[in-house]
């Protein structure tokens, strides 16, 4: 079986450290050619992270705001943001209401640091999310089967087949 | 391996058809009426060999199911949502600034000219 790191984002350019394969993270560096103020507001704007993301979104871009993202159907993205640095850095809690089909991530449960450094007028975003339940519930409660529907609605929204970043 | 099988899309429309049920090759390929039957068997070698489905002779025919233990848990399944929105925030951020690059980059040209 492939491990989380399996045809993945190189290593964290910013020097966060390796990741044992005890630590249960996902991370994916990118290149954006866009700046980071542009970025940016793709992250914190509820009108632009529906351009990427989600279906509708409340985004209250303060640490404590909420950070709420509803996907197609019943899914629902429930976290609040812990901190932002502007241009450079968001931190946020992130889980999903208890619904069929949604990860087994209770709402503010798990972290994702999102890093935007500039290069020549461009951005490299690395995404770091941590705190995902430990392997021994992961395989118990959540099979293939079980993300399928949210997998297809993940997938299945425009641009996603566009410029992967792998 | 497993991930990499799942970035193409028909890969993905194909596990959702051997999800529920256990289908032959061809039956599979009537699906993808725009897609010759080489290059449908070529995506179920790719699945195969990621084990996320499994492959059993039924006198002349292969038929294909879903391997549930394929991929499993909530680490997998959130790697492959950031690679598919990663992906889109990219396209959408470089959508957004590259029509303003233009015009910058039209605008010096114009000021150099005149």
């Amino acid at each position: 079986m492939a491990g989380p790191r399996a045809g993945g984002a190189p290593r964290d350019p910013g020097g966060e450290g390796l990741t044992g394969p005890r630590d249960r993270a996902v991370e994916r560096t990118i290149r954006i050619r866009a700046r980071p103020e542009t970025v940016w507001r793709f992250w914190t704007d509820p009108e632009r992270i529906c351009d990427w993301w989600g279906s509708s979104a409340e985004l209250d871009p303060r640490p404590g705001g909420a950070c709420v993202v509803r996907l197609g159907g019943d899914a629902v993205m429930r976290g609040e943001f812990v901190e932002l640095v502007p241009y450079r850095r968001i931190v946020f809690t992130l889980g999903w209401d208890p619904a069929d089909g949604a990860p087994p991530v209770h709402p503010g449960s798990t972290t994702v640091t999102v890093t935007l450094t500039e290069d020549d007028g461009e951005t490299i975003l690395t995404l770091r999310h941590t705190g995902l339940p430990p392997a021994a519930r992961d395989q118990h409660r959540a099979g293939w089967s079980h993300f399928l529907p949210m997998l297809a609605d993940a997938a299945g929204r425009p641009g996603a087949q566009v410029g992967e970043g792998r | 391996m497993a991930l990499r099988a799942l970035a193409d899309p028909t890969r993905r429309a194909i596990l959702r058809l051997v999800h529920e049920d256990e289908l032959a090759a061809g039956e599979i390929a009537r699906h993808f009426p725009a897609m010759s039957r080489p290059a449908v068997s070529q995506h179920l070698r790719v699945l195969a060999g990621a084990g996320l489905v499994e492959v059993r002779p039924s006198g002349n025919l292969r038929l294909y199911r879903c391997r549930p233990e394929g991929l499993t848990g909530v680490t997998a399944f959130l790697d492959e949502m950031w690679s598919d929105r990663l992906a889109a925030l990219k396209a959408a951020a470089e959508r957004e600034e590259w029509p303003a690059r233009a015009r910058a980059a039209h605008r010096v040209t114009r000021e150099a000219r005149d």
